[in-house]
């Protein structure tokens, strides 16, 4: 997964020079998301073909992240989708507004995550 | 050219018949000049014929037998006897119909056997699927030109994936022979220039000697590594014409070529450079070529415990395997010393590209990181297609077959490895173990994410896959474009369980190539199953007939996204770019409106067919009747709804 990590590394970096500059403030700024919406979105504009519909992750020139239950904050979420690292395209404010990338945030954080593989029989083969 | 008995060719009774027909009628009636004086009134008296109609009535007509007992045809097919070719993939056509009948009356259709394909694409990336299972080449019969033509994206594919096949097209070398019409759109003058440039080498005899000697020749230059497909055109005349002298006919002798191994001192150089190493990582693509191969990789990388990571162009080493880190490719950039065997793309494999408005690489590899290279792949290589990929520097560079080379390797990197090496190999190889089980644990949790989603998740569909053939002795032939969860999931472990891609990425070669391979597999009694795209399918689905007709039993799952996946993700991406919306990227790049329904379409072919599943809980059930469907001798279809990847 070596696209998720270099993703992940990046935005925590990101994340971590929002807080030192006054994060905080951008994240009470920043509009609140709807799951309902989001999911719209998310199935309307394509991101459920790299990252599945369930977020489960998937694969582009290289593999997409899981975003179900992400772990990233709203901001290095949207700093992503803004400015994204490697192939994942760049959505501009003229294609996802930041309350679509609001919208989409909540409803990737209320996907369901990864259970526990040895509740499911089959997976323990 | 050689003649019939009596001198007089097949295509020469036609332009007998009309000259004698010509003749007849002119001695009939003859030919009056325009400007000629009216005739005079005929006489009630019968004209004596003249000496033309004299001759026409009273002399023995040309030669022109209607039977013979043997034919050039007959030849060629105990050429194909002595080299062991178990099938003959056709689409039936005029210009090889010599051959063709030899094959069924003189051959008996076994050895080879005919195997009836609907399209010539099918007929030869069946033998591509075919060879890399049985670790031999079928032979494959086109039609001249137009059926060839239709062969070249499968003959591309095989080049590509360096798989021997030996293909036959049809020809008319000599154009007084040919008759009007079809026979002139079809011949050429040099037809083997249609594939010239993805085929290792090609010939259009112009006898039966001949015949003989470049068949022997290409099987050997097919087989030999770098392996690839030859091309032979069969002269229409040669075919079907009889033996003027069998006894003087003699059929060469093959002896396959032992393939090269690295040079010795090389070798040794490799494994000091190994052996010293704090991280080696071991890299490779097309390595196993037999079924040794695989433990050979096994046996070098357990001598150094160090970390493989496959890029399974063939079964190189086992998926569950301590020391596989084929999921943890980052391992390739903490590595001192690499040793890349038969790799298809080592700039690919060593890079990180970027796929942005200025496109950007750099390396995976750490500064300083030593790379060897051992394979044959680059010792022929042809300068139009650019299959070769990019230049990338490397310290060591060893020709030579990566699997015969190995078993020297790894007896040098023994003979180097004392006690202290030997501590420092087994802590760096308890590490891998624990990386490489954290990997597999880590797969199975991603695995559970919309595990009970509709459509269904490419995870669960290979996870319920497994689940029921698990304890067959099962071989996994075909996979979609990205489609690894096999990979992940699935114990490896047998030579036969894995045989590779496509090779050229050409669409079309999952479901004939992994028919083919089930075709190779009947004879032992494995259980042969496959997954492709929806859109790969679309391409050949007449595949199924043929394996519905010589009962070839294959469980083929269509990975069914309804889109042309890679294409639609990257039309998104070019609109993401362009900042002008993602929302109509389904225009050109979706298979729906209507939905095809593979399952219909599979038993309009007489195959087993079930589907759509929509629903998880629908696959397992399904997927227990189409393997009964398998086990009853047949290929089976269950079309899978899925989430894109």
């Amino acid at each position: 997964m070596r696209m998720f990590r270099v993703f992940a590394a990046a935005v925590l970096f990101a994340a971590a020079t929002l807080g030192a500059a006054g994060g905080d403030a951008q994240a009470q700024d920043a509009p609140a998301g709807d799951a309902a919406k989001g999911k719209a979105v998310f199935l309307k504009e394509a991101c459920f073909t790299c990252h599945g519909r369930s977020g489960q992750g998937g694969a582009y020139n290289g593999p997409a992240p899981i975003l179900a239950q992400t772990a990233l904050p709203l901001e290095a979420f949207r700093a992503q989708v803004r400015n994204p690292v490697n192939d994942m395209p760049a959505y501009s404010d003229a294609v996802l507004s930041d309350k679509d990338i609001a919208d989409i945030y909540a409803f990737v954080k209320l996907l369901p995550g990864p259970r526990s593989p040895r509740d499911i029989p089959i997976l323990n083969n | 050219m050689s003649k019939g008995r009596n001198g007089s060719s097949r295509r020469n009774f036609l332009k007998s018949a009309g000259l004698v027909g010509a003749a007849a009628a002119s001695a009939v009636t003859p030919p009056v000049a325009a400007d000629a004086a009216p005739a005079a009134p005929l006489s009630k008296k019968a004209v004596p014929p003249g000496p033309r109609q004299i001759a026409v009535e009273t002399l023995a007509p040309e030669k022109d037998p209607v039977n013979q007992t043997s034919s050039g045809g007959d030849f060629m097919v105990d050429v194909l006897k002595t080299l062991d070719i178990d099938y003959l993939t056709i689409n039936c056509a005029s210009s090889y119909r010599g051959l063709h009948e030899a094959v069924v009356n003189h051959g008996g259709n076994t050895k080879p056997e005919i195997i009836t394909c609907v399209h010539e694409d099918i007929a030869v990336h069946m033998g591509q699927g075919f060879a890399k299972i049985e670790g031999k080449p079928l032979a494959m019969a086109c039609h001249g030109v137009v059926g060839l033509q239709h062969a070249t994206m499968a003959m591309y594919n095989a080049w590509c994936d360096r798989v021997p096949v030996l293909v036959f097209g049809g020809n008319i070398m000599e154009a007084d022979k040919r008759a009007p019409g079809a026979e002139w759109l079809h011949a050429g003058v040099d037809i083997g220039q249609i594939v010239r440039e993805f085929t290792k080498w090609d010939d259009q005899p112009a006898s039966l000697q001949h015949f003989a000697e470049s068949v022997v020749r290409a099987y050997k230059i097919a087989c030999t590594p770098p392996m690839g497909p030859v091309f032979i055109a069969l002269d229409g005349e040669l075919q079907e014409n009889p033996i003027a002298d069998r006894k003087a006919l003699r059929i060469p002798k093959f002896e396959p070529v032992i393939p090269p191994q690295g040079d010795a001192g090389a070798l040794a150089e490799a494994a000091k450079l190994l052996v010293n190493a704090q991280n080696p990582v071991i890299v490779c693509d097309r390595l196993a070529r037999t079924p040794a191969g695989m433990g050979h990789l096994v046996a070098l990388a357990e001598a150094l415990q160090c970390a493989v990571v496959d890029n399974a162009g063939r079964m190189n080493f086992p998926s569950r395997h301590p020391l596989n880190q084929s999921f943890r490719r980052a391992i390739i950039g903490q590595a001192d010393v690499i040793l890349a065997i038969e790799m298809n793309d080592l700039w690919g494999t060593l890079s990180h590209f970027h796929d942005r408005i200025v496109r950007t690489s750099n390396p995976a590899t750490k500064p300083g990181a030593k790379i060897i290279t051992l394979g044959v792949r680059d010792l022929y290589l042809k300068a139009n297609y650019q299959d070769f990929g990019r230049w990338h520097d490397v310290d060591l560079d060893i020709a030579g077959d990566g699997e015969a080379s190995l078993p020297v390797l790894t007896e040098a990197v023994l003979k180097l490895t004392d006690g202290d090496r030997k501590s420092v190999f087994t802590e760096r190889g308890r590490k891998l173990a624990a990386a490489h089980q954290a990997m597999v644990e880590r797969s199975k949790t991603d695995a559970t994410i919309g595990w009970d989603s509709s459509p269904i998740t490419t995870a669960r569909m290979c996870a319920e896959v497994y689940n029921q053939i698990k304890d067959e002795d099962w071989s996994l032939v075909g996979t979609a474009i990205r489609l690894s969860w096999m990979h992940r999931l699935w114990d490896f472990k047998k030579p036969y369980q894995w045989n590779g891609g496509s090779g050229g990425a050409g669409v079309g070669y999952n479901l004939p190539s992994s028919i083919g391979a089930a075709l190779a597999n009947k004879k032992h009694g494995r259980f042969t199953v496959a997954f492709g795209g929806d859109g790969d399918f679309m391409f050949n689905p007449g595949a199924l007939w043929t394996a519905a007709h010589h009962n070839i039993p294959i469980l083929y799952i269509v990975h069914n996204n309804r889109a042309y996946h890679q294409e639609y993700m990257y039309l998104a991406a070019m609109a993401a770019r362009h900042g002008r919306g993602v929302d109509k990227m389904d225009i050109g790049t979706t298979i729906k409106d209507p939905n095809v329904d593979y399952a219909t379409v599979a038993r309009g072919m007489g195959a087993h067919g079930e589907g759509p599943i929509t629903d998880p809980k629908d696959l397992g059930p399904a997927l227990t009747r189409a393997i009964a469907a398998v086990k009853a001798g047949g290929p089976a279809v269950v079309d899978v709804v899925t989430d894109p990847r």
